[in-house]
């Protein structure tokens, strides 16, 4: 501790003054956050727990019926599955489409190119998750532009069904969300001291078991952290789902959608989304401690 | 037969040459330091003989074989880095393991390997603690201990100390010398740090803008710095200018100069005997350079010295085991001077006069 004149009095008055000042900074967004998303988020836990008629009005009781429906039916139990399998193959495929386009990143030769990569690597993310999808639509539909060229050079001789299937949601997960994995590992990258490979090569180890046994290691912090972002957005995404896939996909969102909007079962849609929550949740905060684990390992 | 051997190496970066045409024998055994300014290419240097990068021109050869165009992989090289550049992810072990494994060692024989070289730079017990565990000298020993570990033909170590302190420096300098007369290998070190050179080398090789300014043990380049750049460069120097005086009076077996820069009295050159050397021969005007510790200084005129002068003196700089003292000549022209602390029992002050003597043979002429 750095040693001041300061009697101890006025050095806790002087912190007291500044912790004072940092909540009144923080209290509009505090405000903010208690207001839209922690009451809400309150009422959807305590909604979860309430009882239905027949007619989806909510009864004034309360008990694990909405949850016991959800773990009971293999119909959702599948659905659970499916948005699990679906958000881990979107992260796989991400990480590995990433690693490739980080290095290039990285290895830029100067600081204009880096720049353009970058630029052209963010610009999908100015236009809205709607068009991007939709854009996939163009692409994968039965008159669309994949169909009319696999035609065109008689590879096909009727169209294939590419929308409307899971394939097509992974596609345009895949599409939508690889900023967000490539930007981490690149950082990770770029952190590495050059001088690393030159002592591994100085000791005998080529470029190929260079990249395997330290860039790869190194950049495992970075390729984590993309993981937890793309993975909880794919298990929690319905609008690319439901555009590229259509209403009737098993997955977890989908159906939390349509149980409040079309059925309106207010308590089963509740159910279904705290439980999403806490399975992201869980496996997120799993990855996390191997994040953390690895990093002290490192750092201390 | 010389181990390490550069022919004619240049390299180019845009249109700055960074090395230009150098000639060097680095014998089988033999610390060699490459000693220079920041800037002066001695890095770039130790990356053309590692293999990181490669030269514009010439060839590098290792005991004989040239290995010019040769993948960093295959020179088989230690290198040490300035920052030790140990693997953050892998324990003590397991850096110094790391080229035995590429070498497919046996198990066994890999753990015996590991442990040899760890007590060899004294760090027994500490196989399993984490780079980010350990002192920076501790981080430098390993990062040495995993350099040797693959018993190179060659070690090159890029200012492997500039980062640890004073003290530690030190004792890492005798360390490090003890331990490659041990092994016997051929050793490089890029430094800037003149004392480090001096104390540690075989031979030093002093490098500016590029090109190899002399060759030559640390005596050598001490005493017969060969030119102006290096002897500016090593240690703190008065350079003095002169023209001969062949008629003049002059004690026996010296050569009689007038000073251009430094006076007597005002107008009157400062009159300087040099003793006589085959490459004074002839020459009219000579660049002498004189060693300030070489000076002495005494408060009144020594009876019977060559060549005395009166120094006004400017600033007295007290380091502990030795006093630095600048002064001005009565008609102008500096000295700066070096006397060891027991010489004054008083400090002498600033604007006091002090009498400056000096041998012939301290005066040496610079080409």
């Amino acid at each position: 501790m750095a040693r001041t004149n300061r009697t101890p009095g006025a050095e806790s008055a002087g912190k007291y003054r500044r912790n004072l000042f940092s909540w009144v900074m923080l209290t509009p967004g505090l405000i903010f956050l208690g207001a839209f998303l922690a009451v809400p988020f309150l009422l959807l836990f305590v909604i979860s727990f309430r009882d239905v008629d027949n007619w989806m009005n909510m009864l004034p009781t309360y008990s694990l019926n909405q949850y016991l429906e959800v773990f009971t039916s293999r119909f959702y139990l599948h659905m659970i599955w499916t948005t699990l399998w679906v958000a881990v193959a979107t992260t796989v495929i991400c990480i590995a489409l990433a690693y490739p386009a980080a290095y290039l990143l990285v290895r830029a030769p100067n600081r204009t190119v880096r720049t353009a990569l970058y630029v052209i690597l963010v610009s999908p993310l100015l236009t809205s998750v709607v068009i991007r999808t939709f854009a996939w639509i163009v692409l994968l539909a039965q008159n669309g532009l994949v169909n009319k060229v696999l035609m065109k050079l008689a590879l096909i001789s009727e169209p294939l069904r590419l929308l409307w299937n899971l394939g097509a949601v992974i596609i345009a997960y895949v599409q939508v969300m690889l900023p967000f994995a490539v930007l981490p590992i690149a950082t990770s990258m770029g952190e590495i001291d050059p001088r690393l490979r030159q002592a591994s090569m100085s000791l005998g180890a080529g470029r190929l078991r260079t990249f395997w046994k330290v860039t790869l290691p190194l950049t495992i912090p970075g390729m984590m952290s993309g993981a937890i972002i793309v993975f909880s957005l794919a298990a929690g995404s319905y609008i690319t789902p439901l555009l590229v896939g259509g209403r009737l996909q098993p997955l977890l969102p989908l159906a939390i959608y349509q149980q409040v909007l079309q059925v309106a079962n207010l308590p089963l849609g509740a159910a279904m989304s705290i439980t999403l929550l806490i399975l992201v949740g869980v496996l997120v905060a799993g990855m996390g401690l191997i994040l953390r684990r690895w990093e002290g390992r490192m750092h201390g | 037969m010389s181990q390490i051997v550069l022919r004619n190496i240049s390299r180019r970066f845009g249109a700055n040459w960074a090395l230009k045409q150098v000639n060097l024998e680095v014998r089988e055994g033999e610390f060699f330091s490459l000693l220079g300014p920041s800037g002066c290419g001695k890095t770039t240097l130790l990356n053309i003989i590692a293999g990181f990068l490669e030269p514009t021109t010439g060839e590098v050869y290792i005991g004989g074989r040239d290995i010019t165009g040769l993948a960093p992989y295959r020179r088989d090289i230690g290198m040490v880095f300035q920052n030790y550049a140990l693997f953050p992810h892998l324990n003590v072990f397991e850096n110094v393991a790391y080229g035995l494994r590429i070498r497919k060692m046996k198990k066994a024989e890999i753990a015996a390997r590991v442990e040899r070289c760890l007590a060899a730079v004294r760090l027994e017990g500490f196989a399993e603690r984490m780079p980010h565990q350990l002192s920076g000298g501790q981080q430098q020993r390993v990062a040495i201990a995993r350099a040797l570990a693959t018993e190179p033909k060659v070690l090159l170590l890029d200012e492997p100390l500039s980062n640890l302190d004073a003290k530690l420096r030190k004792d890492m300098q005798t360390e490090l010398r003890s331990l490659q007369r041990r092994v016997g290998i051929t050793t490089i070190l890029v430094t800037h740090d003149q004392e480090e050179a001096l104390s540690l080398s075989d031979r030093i090789g002093i490098l500016g803008d590029g090109e190899l300014k002399q060759v030559g043990t640390p005596l050598e380049i001490y005493r017969r710095p060969a030119n102006r750049f290096v002897a500016e460069f090593i240690g703190q120097v008065n350079l003095i200018e002169a023209q001969a005086l062949p008629g003049a009076d002059r004690p026996p077996g010296t050569l009689a100069f007038a000073a251009r820069g430094h006076f007597a009295a005002p107008g009157e050159p400062l009159r300087l005997y040099a003793e006589e050397h085959p490459s004074l021969a002839g020459r009219e005007s000579v660049l002498f350079m004189l060693r300030p510790e070489r000076i002495r200084l005494s408060p009144e005129p020594p009876e019977g010295a060559a060549g005395v002068v009166e120094l006004r003196i400017e600033s007295v700089v007290y380091a502990g085991s030795a006093v630095r003292i600048a002064g001005v000549l009565p008609g102008g022209g500096e000295l700066s001077a070096l006397s060891s602390d027991p010489s004054f029992p008083v400090l002498p002050e600033p604007g006091g006069i002090l009498y400056a003597s000096w041998e012939p043979g301290d005066l040496i002429p610079i080409e």
